[in-house]
């Protein structure tokens, strides 16, 4: 095999079709890097799934003075009906662990938490917070017990589960997965068919040489490989296209969703650079095996 | 070197055969004229030796090989070893008659080394010495078909199909081509030529095989074009 012909064939082809080129470097490019964000999308609620959910609890706030739920009349309950209700908690078969958080420490663990954001974290105050109970499941899908049981109850102001947020905000993040993995799907469509409308031309443009190629007994392999090649090639230029379009992704999408969400979890560059060397992988492979489907159609053997 | 036994081809959405049981042996070393009016299956002829059309029904060996029992894979080595040279000349108009044989062995993977040093010779041997850095369109008609002879014969193939080689010349220039042609075939070449030149085929006396409606009507040795085409 000639290497130096086969390059100077592939680039004679590329040169030959250079607006197709473009549109095809392009649609494999936004193809990729969609396709690419709906899987950093996937690994990020999968991974802060993981690490949620056993952290997740029901939090149950009792009533202080600040309080807007009516039954609470603006006070606090008595030490009494607190142990009640903890004990009632401890008693439940659902329930891991009961930890009470006082006002204070609620306090201080939010002025810790938003003290990035020092405006915030100065108005806040004592009480705003009121005192409450953080329980831990047994399994987290076992909530409904325990929200049905301190709904309402006497002293208690508001049951939340935390799992519930959690989930609604993962399902967003899930359709934005599949919205992108959906218009990754018709980007992939609409490549495969530039591909072949690219490789057609270019098959059409050098039928002089492969005639006479086949002619004179020349393999297959040569004469398609510069096609073949000359596919892959324009998916690998999609392809770094897609990376760099991947990295902002990474920076302004992910970067920003972890600082405004506190997600504990992050997916480091390791992660992004596996998926992008897939995403480059997927875009050579699946140009290269575009461009031998159609060679099939329209060189004959 | 190339045999027919009892050969027919129907082309698909076509009801007349191109060929009707044909039967034809041509030894190593022959040269055959094909004679026979339009339409009578000289080309078909020719592109089913090269397994370009597949037969409807019989037999083609070539080279002892049994074409029926050729792999796709194989059709390479066998078109390896037959030259091919058209009324067209189908020369690549952007490369130097040095670069349109040599193209013939790159694709076939042959070394730099080799390259160098056979395509000067075929490029003496076809009568083109001094012009192997012309482009085709610098080249006259007879010249750009020497250029496709060498090209067919720089593999040194056993055997070298010409179509028409002459059709698009004219006849002086043509004794030239035929000339060549000639050369080749005392080299132990098989030549086989489907062609309508009356003048060329009565002056060089070689074996004539006639088609006409697809069927071999003559099989002459040392033969004429024929009567009935204004021949002798
Ligand atoms: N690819 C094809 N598909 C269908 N029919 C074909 C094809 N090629 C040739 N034919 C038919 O087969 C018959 C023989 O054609 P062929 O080209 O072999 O004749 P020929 O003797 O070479 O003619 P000419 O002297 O004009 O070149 C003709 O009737 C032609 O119409
Ligand atoms: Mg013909």
């Amino acid at each position: 095999m000639r290497a130096q012909f086969v390059l100077q064939e592939i680039w004679i082809g590329l040169r030959r079709n250079l607006t197709m080129t473009i549109a095809l470097v392009v649609t494999v490019a936004i193809a990729m890097a969609l396709f690419g964000t709906g899987v950093l999308l996937k690994m990020q609620v999968d991974k802060s799934n993981n690490y949620w959910s056993d952290k997740v609890e029901v939090s149950i706030y009792l009533c202080n003075k600040m309080s807007a739920n009516p039954s609470c009349h603006k006070a606090e309950p008595t030490q009494g009906e607190k142990d009640q209700i903890e004990a009632q908690l401890k008693a439940m078969p659902q329930v891991a662990d009961v930890t009470a958080e006082t006002q204070q420490q609620a306090f201080q663990r939010a002025r810790e938490r938003f003290k990035d954001t020092p405006g915030f974290s100065d108005t806040i105050q004592v009480g705003d917070i009121p005192d409450s109970f953080r329980v831990k499941l047994k399994n987290p899908k076992e909530y409904q017990a325990v929200v049905a049981q301190m709904q309402g109850r006497q002293g208690v102001d508001q049951v939340i589960n935390e799992r519930a947020i959690l989930e609604k905000f993962f399902k967003i993040l899930g359709g934005l997965q599949w919205a992108a993995m959906i218009i990754a799907a018709i980007q992939v469509v609409a490549a495969v068919l530039l591909v072949a409308n690219t490789i057609r031309l270019s098959a059409f443009n050098r039928r002089r040489e492969t005639g006479i190629m086949r002619l004179v007994g020349a393999s297959n392999l040569y004469i398609q490989l510069p096609f073949v090649l000359e596919g892959a090639i324009a998916g690998l230029i999609g392809g770094i296209f897609a990376a760099v379009l991947l990295g902002f992704s990474k920076v302004f999408l992910l970067g920003r969703l972890q600082q405004n969400l506190q997600f504990a979890t992050s997916l480091g560059w390791l992660d992004v650079i596996q998926v992008i060397v897939f995403a480059m992988c997927f875009g050579v492979v699946l140009c290269a095996l575009a461009s031998f489907l159609t060679l099939r159609r329209y060189l004959k053997i | 070197m190339i045999h027919f036994d009892n050969v027919t081809k129907v082309y698909s959405h076509q009801s007349r055969p191109a060929l009707q049981g044909v039967n034809v042996a041509v030894e190593k070393g022959e040269f055959v004229f094909l004679v026979g009016p339009s339409g009578s299956g000289k080309s078909t002829f020719l592109r089913l030796i090269l397994k370009e059309e597949r037969p409807t029904q019989g037999g083609i060996h070539v080279a002892g090989k049994d074409l029926s029992k050729l792999t796709n894979w194989k059709i390479p080595h066998l078109r390896r070893r037959i030259g091919c040279v058209f009324q067209d000349f189908r020369l690549l108009p952007n490369k130097t008659v040095n670069e349109n044989v040599a193209f013939a062995l790159e694709v076939i993977g042959k070394p730099r080394r080799f390259i160098r040093k056979v395509v000067p010779e075929v490029i003496d041997l076809v009568g083109l010495e001094g012009k192997s850095h012309r482009m085709p369109d610098e080249l006259s008609g007879g010249e750009q078909q020497r250029v496709a002879i060498a090209r067919a014969f720089v593999n040194r193939p056993m055997v070298l199909l010409a179509d028409e080689p002459t059709g698009n010349i004219d006849p002086a220039t043509s004794i030239g081509i035929m000339k060549v042609l000639d050369r080749i075939n005392r080299t132990g070449t098989t030549v086989v030529m489907a062609t309508h030149d009356a003048a060329i085929v009565d002056a060089f006396r070689k074996r004539v095989v006639e088609l006409e409606d697809g069927r071999v009507v003559r099989d002459q040795s040392r033969g004429v074009y024929g009567q009935a085409y204004g021949g002798v």
